[in-house]
C-alpha cells in the first residue's frame, strides 16, 4: 500500500510522571511500588465544580489531555476524535456493577452506567469540543492505541479527514490490579520502577495508567514534532517478525541502518521481554533499542506514551540514556521504530521521523 | 470515489432466528422474537428477544467441548460468522489476508457480573478474568477458525457492528486484506439490562418504534457478520456478490452522553455522509432501516433527521426491532443482514405495533411486509450512547 504520511502536530499527557508535561522523558520519576497512579493536574483550572465532581478520573484526564493537544497543534477543531482504551471507564463499571449485585439489582441509578461503556472517552470529549466530526472507539487488548491510530491514518489516506485527535486511555483501579494480579499480570514487590527492565527481570510487570492525546495533520507545521510514515498490524504472523520489520523499513525507503532507536514495549516481565530480544538480537544492538515502560508503566494504552515519547525525541533530536537499553544516550535521531507486541499474538510496528 | 466493496456472505442469530433462513421466514412473516425472558437469570420480568439456544446447545453445534472458556457472546458469534464464511465459500486456509472485526461493548461481562465478588477474593474464576476483555473474546472467535491476519474490535456501544463495517471497507480499498468478515455480536447481560432499566428506557410491553405510544425498548441479543471484498477480488474466487457496500457515514452528535439532540444533528451528518460517499440522491433510497429503538428521544431526534434529509415523504421506514429487540453492539451487524436481505428478496421488513401516528412527524412507518417491490439502495442507521452515529448503504449489484 502507498501510504502519506502524517504530521504529530500537537501532544497531550496525564501520567504516573509529572502532567501535562514532558519532565518525566527527561526525569522519570522513580516508585517503589507495583501500582502507580496518575499524578491528576489540578482539575478546578479546567472544570467548574460539578462537572469536576460528576466526571470520572478517567475522563477528566481524557479531556484535558484532548485539550492540550489541540491547543497544542494550533488547530482549533480536529476532523475526527478516535480513541483506544483497553478497558474502558473500569472505575464507573465497578461502581456500577458493585452496586447491582450488592443490591441485587435494585435501586439502581443510571450515573455511573452511563459513563461506563468504553465509548464514553471519545464522545465526552467531542461533546465538551462541540466536535461532531468522526468519532470511533477500539478495545483490543494490548494494541488497542493502535487500533484506533490505524482507523484514523485510513481516514487520512483516503483523504476523508485532515485532521485527526487520537487518544490512548487507561485507568487501573485497586480492584483490577487485584484482578489482573490474579493471573500473572503484576510482581509482588519492586524496588525501582526506573531501573527494572534491565535490573528486575521476573514474572510480571509494575501497573501505570494515563491519557495522551495526540493531534495528527495531513500537513507539517511549525508545531511538528515528526511524521507519521507508515503502520502495520498483524495478527499471528506467519512469517518470522524479523523477517516483517526488514520488510516494513524497506517499504518505509530505509535499511535497518537507518534506524536510530527501535523502540520498544519491554516491562520487566521476563516472556513479555523475551520476544523483544528474540526478534530484535539480529536487527539491533543493545544501544539502538530503546523502552519507555520504565516512565509510564505498563498498561494496555501505554503504547501511546511511547509515541508521544519518540515523538518528543525526534523533535529533540535525542533520546536520553534511561530509555536505552544499552543505557547510552542517543542523540542525531531521525527515525524511530515502534514495535510493540501483546502475548506474541498482536503486533504493531510504525515509523516516525523527522519532517 | 465510489467504494469498491461487495458482500459475499452473511450470518445471523437473533431472535428470530438462528441462521440467515430462519431469519427471512421471520420477516416475511413478521414473526417477532419478542418474550419473556428465559435464558437470562434476573429478578426483571421484562420482554427481551433472546436468541432460543442455551450456551450448552450452542457449543454442541459448534463443537466445543464443555471445559472449554467461551463466553455467549462468542458463541453467538462463531455461529454466525460460520455461516457467513460458508455462503462466501471462504475456507480459512491462509490463502488470503483475512481481517476479522467483532463490535462488541458488554464482552465477558455476562461472566463477570456472576463472578466479580470472586474474582476479587478467591481464585475459583480465575479463567474468566480475562475472558471479560472484549478485545479477548474478537480473538477467541478468530481463533476458532484460524487464518486471520488481522483482527480487531470497535466499541462505540449501539453502533460498535456498523463501524466495524467501515473500517472493513477502509482496510479493504487501502488494500491492507483481501477480505474483510465484518459485524458484532452482543448477549444480554444484568448489566445492561439493568442500566437500560434504570434510564427508564425499557417497555415493559412490546416496544412501538415511530409510534406516539412508544414507551422505550426492548433489548435483543444476537450475532451477524458479513464478508466483504472487491468486485475484482470475489469474481477472481468465483463467488457471486449479494450486494456492495455503497456508502457509510459517521459522524457524533455530541449532544449528551445518553440522548439525542432534538434536531438529530449527528443522526443528519451521518445520513448524508453515507449518501454523499454513494453518489445518491435522497430519492433513490428505496427504504431506511431505522436505528428506530422505541424510546420516545430516539425516534423523535432520528425521525426528525429522517425529515430534514428526506423531506416529509420519506422512502419506506421501518424499525426492525420491533422483531428483533434492540440487539446493541450487534444491531448494526444484525440489520444490516436484514438490510440485505430486503435488496435480495425484493420486500420491505415491517415495523410491528405501531398503531398511533407522531404527532411531530410527518411520515407512517412500514405497518405490514412489503412484498415483492423494487428495493435498489436501503439505508441503515445504527446510534449509540454519546451520539456515536453511523449509517450504511447498501446497494444492489443488478
Amino acid at each position: 500500500m502507498n501510504s502519506k504520511p502524517i504530521y504529530i502536530n500537537g501532544l497531550g499527557s496525564i501520567s504516573i510522571q509529572q502532567p501535562l508535561s514532558f519532565e518525566g522523558i527527561q526525569q522519570p520519576l522513580s516508585y517503589q511500588t507495583p501500582h502507580v497512579r496518575c499524578v491528576e493536574p489540578n482539575y478546578k483550572d479546567f472544570f467548574d465544580a460539578v462537572q469536576a465532581r460528576r466526571l470520572s478520573k478517567i475522563i477528566k484526564r481524557a479531556i484535558v489531555t484532548a485539550k492540550q493537544a489541540v491547543d497544542d497543534s494550533g488547530i482549533s477543531m480536529p476532523d475526527a476524535i478516535v480513541t483506544g482504551t483497553g478497558l474502558g471507564c473500569v472505575e464507573d463499571t465497578e461502581k456500577f456493577l458493585d452496586a447491582m449485585i450488592r443490591n441485587e439489582e435494585k435501586f439502581l441509578q443510571p450515573t455511573f452506567f452511563i459513563q461506563s461503556t468504553h465509548n464514553t472517552i471519545s464522545s465526552q470529549i467531542a461533546i465538551h469540543m462541540n466536535c461532531k466530526g468522526y468519532n470511533n472507539t477500539y478495545i483490543h487488548r494490548g494494541v488497542s492505541f493502535e487500533n484506533a491510530l490505524l482507523d484514523a491514518y485510513l481516514l487520512f489516506q483516503r483523504g476523508t479527514i485532515r485532521t485527526a485527535l487520537v487518544t490512548g486511555n487507561d485507568e487501573m483501579t485497586p480492584n483490577y490490579f487485584i484482578l489482573l494480579g490474579r493471573i500473572g499480570y503484576w510482581k509482588q514487590a519492586i524496588q525501582n520502577t526506573r531501573t527494572c527492565i534491565t535490573q528486575e527481570q521476573s514474572k510480571g510487570s509494575f501497573a501505570g495508567e494515563g491519557s495522551v492525546s495526540i493531534m495528527f495533520s495531513d500537513t507539517p507545521s511549525s508545531k511538528s514534532y515528526a511524521c507519521l510514515n507508515r503502520m502495520s498490524l498483524l495478527y499471528k504472523p506467519v512469517k518470522p517478525m524479523q523477517q516483517i520489520i526488514r520488510e516494513f523499513v524497506a517499504d518505509c525507503g530505509l535499511n535497518i541502518d537507518d534506524i536510530d532507536v527501535c523502540m520498544t514495549g519491554m516491562n520487566a516481565d521476563t516472556e513479555n521481554d523475551a520476544v523483544y530480544n528474540s526478534v530484535l538480537q539480529d536487527l539491533f544492538s543493545p544501544n539502538e533499542i530503546g523502552t519507555y515502560k520504565h516512565i509510564c508503566g505498563e498498561y494496555y494504552t501505554s503504547l501511546s506514551y511511547g509515541m508521544l515519547l519518540s515523538a518528543y525525541c525526534i523533535q529533540q533530536g535525542i533520546v536520553p540514556a534511561h530509555c536505552i537499553l544499552g543505557g547510552v544516550e542517543k542523540s542525531g535521531v531521525k527515525h524511530i521504530l515502534l514495535y510493540n507486541h501483546f502475548r506474541n499474538r498482536d503486533h504493531s510496528l510504525m515509523l516516525l521521523s523527522t519532517c | 470515489m465510489a467504494l469498491d466493496v461487495y458482500i459475499t456472505g452473511m450470518g445471523i442469530v437473533s431472535g428470530i432466528g438462528i441462521g440467515v433462513d430462519q431469519t427471512l421466514v421471520s420477516l416475511r412473516e413478521q414473526k417477532s422474537g419478542i418474550q419473556p425472558l428465559k435464558h437470562l437469570q434476573t429478578i426483571h420480568d421484562l420482554p427481551c428477544a433472546e436468541v432460543d439456544l442455551s450456551e450448552d446447545q450452542m457449543r454442541e453445534l459448534l463443537n466445543i467441548p464443555a471445559d472449554e472458556v467461551v463466553t455467549r457472546t462468542a458463541l453467538m458469534a462463531m455461529l454466525a460468522t460460520r455461516e457467513a464464511l460458508q455462503q462466501a465459500r471462504l475456507t480459512m486456509d491462509g490463502t488470503y489476508r483475512v481481517a476479522f472485526i467483532h463490535g462488541t461493548t458488554v464482552g465477558g461481562m455476562e461472566k463477570s457480573e456472576v463472578y466479580y465478588f470472586d474474582f476479587l477474593q478467591n481464585d475459583l474464576h480465575n479463567e474468566f478474568i480475562e475472558a471479560h476483555d472484549c478485545g479477548a473474546c474478537t480473538e477467541k472467535i478468530a481463533d476458532y477458525f484460524g487464518g486471520f491476519s488481522f483482527v480487531s474490535t470497535p466499541s462505540t456501544a449501539c453502533s460498535s457492528a456498523a463501524n466495524a463495517c467501515i473500517l472493513g471497507a477502509n482496510l479493504l480499498e487501502a488494500g491492507i486484506v483481501d477480505i474483510a468478515v465484518v459485524g458484532g455480536s452482543e448477549c444480554i447481560t444484568k448489566f445492561h439490562l439493568n442500566g437500560f432499566k434504570s434510564l427508564m428506557i425499557l417497555d415493559s410491553q412490546p416496544c412501538r418504534p415511530f409510534d406516539e405510544t412508544r414507551a422505550g425498548l426492548n433489548l435483543g441479543e444476537g450475532a451477524a457478520f458479513i464478508v466483504m471484498e472487491s468486485k475484482a477480488h470475489a469474481a477472481k474466487r468465483g463467488v457471486a456478490p449479494l450486494c456492495r457496500l455503497s456508502g457509510y457515514g459517521n459522524a457524533c452528535d455530541a449532544y449528551h452522553q445518553t440522548a439525542s439532540s432534538p434536531e438529530g444533528q449527528g443522526a443528519f451528518l451521518a445520513m448524508n455522509a453515507a449518501l454523499e460517499m454513494s453518489n445518491l440522491q435522497p430519492a433513490d433510497v428505496s427504504y431506511i432501516n431505522a436505528h428506530g429503538t422505541g424510546t420516545p428521544n430516539n425516534d423523535e431526534s432520528e425521525g426528525q433527521a429522517i425529515v430534514r434529509v428526506f423531506g416529509n415523504n420519506p422512502p419506506h421506514v421501518s424499525s426492525t426491532k420491533s422483531l428483533t429487540g434492540h440487539t446493541t453492539s450487534a444491531a448494526g451487524g444484525v440489520e444490516a443482514v436484514i438490510s440485505i436481505l430486503a435488496l435480495q428478496h425484493k420486500f420491505v421488513p415491517a415495523n410491528c405495533n405501531f398503531t398511533t401516528q407522531m404527532q411531530s412527524l410527518p411520515f407512517t412507518p412500514v405497518i405490514n411486509v412489503l412484498h415483492d417491490i423494487p428495493v435498489q439502495h436501503v439505508l441503515s442507521n445504527s446510534f449509540g450512547f454519546g451520539g456515536n452515529n453511523t449509517s450504511l448503504i447498501f446497494s444492489n449489484v443488478q
